[in-house]
């Protein structure tokens, strides 16, 4: 869970790119899967994922995410396939349920999207520096500063209320606690030990991160007030004009 | 009591602990010590079983750490953590402690009996609020908490960490206390002046493997040793190396004063000074 | 220079005075470090000293504290740390960016630091604290005293006079904790900066600052140079405060009648002065 959102540093192409190329990029092709009713574009969409992830260097990354999105929609599927009820039957099931041809094309339909939908986000988190990101969004974008600085801190604290947690599971544990209950009672017995030590901690982390803030200067920044510059390049053209042309050809397919 | 026989334990691809055997006789008193990320808190806490070994064995007490479950080894082995915020989950005092007691007894009088003992040996309102004592307070907390249990072994990481001079040395008085009593107790420790006062064995860590195992004394008088895994003995010992001949055997202020005073020169020896207050 | 006249603070919530009538001059360039059991004052004193009270701990407030004629009680906190920097206890939370460069960038682009000048002063403040090759490194993946050191940077990018350090070592190793201190050593000595640093490791206040103060209750008890205030032994160990053992070893001779020319803080002093027992 943590590496997922993590920046995974390289020069490739794509990572080289505007940010707000990227995060533009990333949209159309979510858009695009969700527009599109062609099982095979989706599909297509989905290989054009792991084709980006593998020319910025995370293919890994690239195939994990799929394999825990795919996971993640299996239940999805599953209610999909037994909901809908049109068209024609292929699988008679107990309790007057069916899987029927309709089901079956909207489940696998729905995963997909899914699917494809999310990873360029995700896969875009991975190759883009959240700061580039913050800044961008707050010069171009007009995006207030304290939201994005809320969003980016929210993102940087994740994995460190990650270890938090581990630490608090460990420390329960050690006492007796059984954390690798399957008792679906005594696993909402869980709640209490593992949530009051980490909120207590949260709360603290959190109000000393807005006294370094304010110390540092926060109330006085302005949208102006970065250093860094983010010029829009050739190569950023090009990128937003096939993607919009992707989006255009989902609308077709 | 404890017995590990060639553990090796592997984080992400990075070994922190390799082929480390030991055994630990019941009622000792053993400090585990070593540079930063030379393995000492994941060896303690393959003690207590929160992590098991990729290969040899743990036993404590002759369960093996990889057989048994780690809610029963909690019945035997009390783990402190660094930080005590981790564990404590409730509003008063009591319950936590009560908290602790339930997870691995089910005789209510019996809890109720282990909890009346362990506040009134602590001292603790059992009626106050943990989140608002003291750091040290909270930690004395944690340990009355795994004390209730009364495991036989009490494994500790870094407990002074974080603690004012004074909290420290009620926490530690309170654990020699428990070694007396016949606890079995081991702690990772970087303080060396603690290690020193308190710790009777000592076990040297250095990039995952165990280079020492000795009488704390004897230990802290191998610079060759210290020196690989990175640690400076405490200063009486440190002065006492650098003198060199004569002062073998000095570990105390005490014992460094008086032999300092019998070769002191004449010259320097003159009237009593007494402080006044 | 800094200067605390009659200080008394009480916390909102609270009962009773965190800080009692404090009075303390510090002058620039001072190593100062501060002591005293939990519950002292020692946070409420430093955050007296960087604004944070009162400006973001509301409470009942006497006395004045004044940097450089300024009084804090007038300046916002933002304002304040142009003059007056603070690295915190708890490592993680005083990071305000995942990446080195942005963390020290942070303050600079916040304060509109001119354009041309914010290279020489990111690069100036990793130098300075011996970190320039960790520029682009995420800073979750460094060690505890590495990012200690990124805190720094950051703050002494914005080129204050004081250094502020709230129990900055409390979650390090003991070489780690060596390190920092040698940096503060060098900040305070080569580019004169004011270090005033509470710390519970005595030894490391001993060899290296120069003044020390202890706390307990809320008062400053003791206030003085570093040998002065460590020869009362027996005094501060009734404010539960230990002292290094070499400092209780050479009070322990002067007890048994050794004339001693002074008390030694480090081991280096000790075995200078055991040698001239010994063999002058």
């Amino acid at each position: 869970m943590k590496g997922f959102l993590e920046y995974a540093p390289g020069n490739s192409f794509f990572h080289r790119l505007n940010p707000l190329t990227k995060l533009l990029l990333s949209l159309l092709i979510s858009i695009a899967a969700f527009i599109s009713d062609s099982l095979l574009f989706i599909v297509a969409l989905v290989a054009l994922n792991l084709v980006l992830a593998a020319s910025s260097g995370i293919f890994i990354r690239g195939v994990m995410l799929l394999k825990g999105l795919a996971k993640f929609s299996m239940l999805i599927f599953i209610l999909q396939l037994l909901l809908v009820r049109r068209g024609n039957v292929l699988v008679l099931l107990p309790l007057n349920l069916a899987i029927t041809d309709a089901g079956l094309f909207s489940a696998v339909l729905i995963v997909l999207r899914l699917i494809a939908g999310t990873m360029p986000l995700a896969l875009m988190l991975s190759i883009t520096q959240m700061n580039d990101l913050s800044n961008v969004l707050v010069m171009k974008c007009k995006v207030p500063y304290k939201y994005a600085f809320a969003f980016t801190t929210a993102i940087r604290f994740i994995p460190i209320f990650a270890d938090e947690m581990a630490g608090i599971i460990e420390a329960q544990t050690s006492r007796g606690v059984e954390m690798d209950t399957r008792n679906i009672f005594k696993k909402v017995g869980l709640i209490l030990p593992l949530c009051v030590p980490l909120l207590i901690t949260s709360v603290k982390k959190i109000e000393d991160s807005a006294i370094s803030a304010e110390i540092r200067g926060f109330h006085l920044r302005s949208a102006k007030s970065c250093y860094k510059r983010y010029p829009l390049k050739l190569d950023d053209l090009l990128v937003l004009v096939t993607a919009a042309l992707l989006a255009g050809l989902a609308f077709l397919v | 009591m404890i017995d590990l026989k060639n553990v090796c334990f592997t984080y992400q691809k990075e070994s922190t602990v390799k082929d480390i055997s030991f055994h630990i006789g019941k009622g000792e008193f053993v400090a585990i010590i070593g540079s930063n990320g030379a393995g000492k808190t994941t060896l303690s806490k393959l003690l207590n079983g929160i992590l098991k070994p990729c290969s040899g064995t743990v036993s404590i007490m002759g369960m093996d750490t990889k057989k048994t479950k780690t809610s029963i080894l909690a019945r035997h082995i009390g783990f402190l953590f660094q930080n005590p915020d981790r564990q404590i989950c409730k509003n008063t005092v009591a319950d936590e402690i009560r908290f602790g007691l339930e997870q691995i007894l089910k005789d209510k009088s019996l809890i109720q009996q282990r909890l009346d003992n362990v506040i009134a040996y602590f001292g603790f309102d059992p009626a106050a609020n943990p989140f608002r004592l003291s750091r040290g307070e909270r930690q004395k907390l944690a340990l009355a908490s795994v004390i209730a249990a009364e495991p036989e072994v009490l494994v500790l990481d870094e407990p002074t960490t974080g603690l004012d001079y004074s909290e420290c040395m009620q926490i530690m008085n309170i654990i020699r206390q428990l070694n007396e009593k016949g606890i079995t107790v081991v702690m990772v420790c970087h303080d060396m002046e603690v290690v020193l006062d308190f710790a009777r064995r000592v076990l040297v860590l250095s990039e995952g493997r165990l280079i020492a195992d000795g009488e704390t004394r004897e230990i802290f008088r191998q610079e060759e040793v210290l020196r690989r895994a990175s640690i400076l003995p405490p200063q009486i010992t440190q002065l006492a190396l650098r003198l060199g001949e004569g002062f073998e055997q000095v570990f105390t202020v005490e014992e460094m004063a008086r032999n300092l005073l019998a070769r002191t020169r004449p010259q320097y020896i003159g009237t009593v000074r007494r402080e006044t207050a | 220079m800094i200067t605390i006249d009659g200080l008394t603070f009480q916390y909102k919530n609270s009962t009773q005075n965190a800080l009692q009538d404090i009075h303390l001059t510090i002058e620039d360039g001072d190593f100062l470090g501060i002591i005293g059991e939990s519950g002292a004052g020692k946070t409420t004193l430093i955050r007296a000293l960087n604004g944070i009270i009162p400006h973001h701990f509301p409470g009942d407030y006497y006395g004045s504290v004044k940097i450089d004629g300024q009084d804090t009680f007038d300046v916002t906190p933002s304002a304040l740390s142009l003059k007056v920097g603070t690295v915190f206890q708890d490592i993680d939370s005083q990071m305000i960016s995942s990446v080195v460069e942005d963390e020290i960038l942070f303050g600079l682009e916040n304060f509109s630091i001119p354009r041309e000048e914010i290279e020489s002063r990111l690069s100036g403040a990793l130098e300075a604290v011996g970190i320039p090759q960790l520029r682009y490194r995420n800073i979750a993946h460094l060690s505890g005293g590495q990012k200690q050191k990124v805190a720094i940077a950051a703050i002494i990018a914005l080129r204050p006079k004081i250094l502020l350090l709230d129990e900055p070592t409390s979650e390090l190793d003991p070489q780690s904790s060596l390190v920092f201190f040698r940096l503060l050593k060098e900040l305070n000595e080569s580019y004169g900066m004011t270090v005033i640093v509470v710390e519970q490791k005595i030894m490391l206040l001993s060899e290296f600052a120069r003044k020390l103060v202890v706390m307990k209750n809320g008062r400053i008890i003791q206030n003085g140079a570093v040998r002065e205030v460590l020869q009362k032994t027996a005094e501060l160990r009734n404010s539960g405060i230990n002292c290094p053992r070499v400092v209780t070893l050479a009070n322990r001779l002067m007890e048994l009648g050794v004339q001693l020319e002074g008390i030694c803080v480090t081991v280096d002093e000790a075995e200078t002065m055991a040698r001239r027992l010994m063999y002058d």
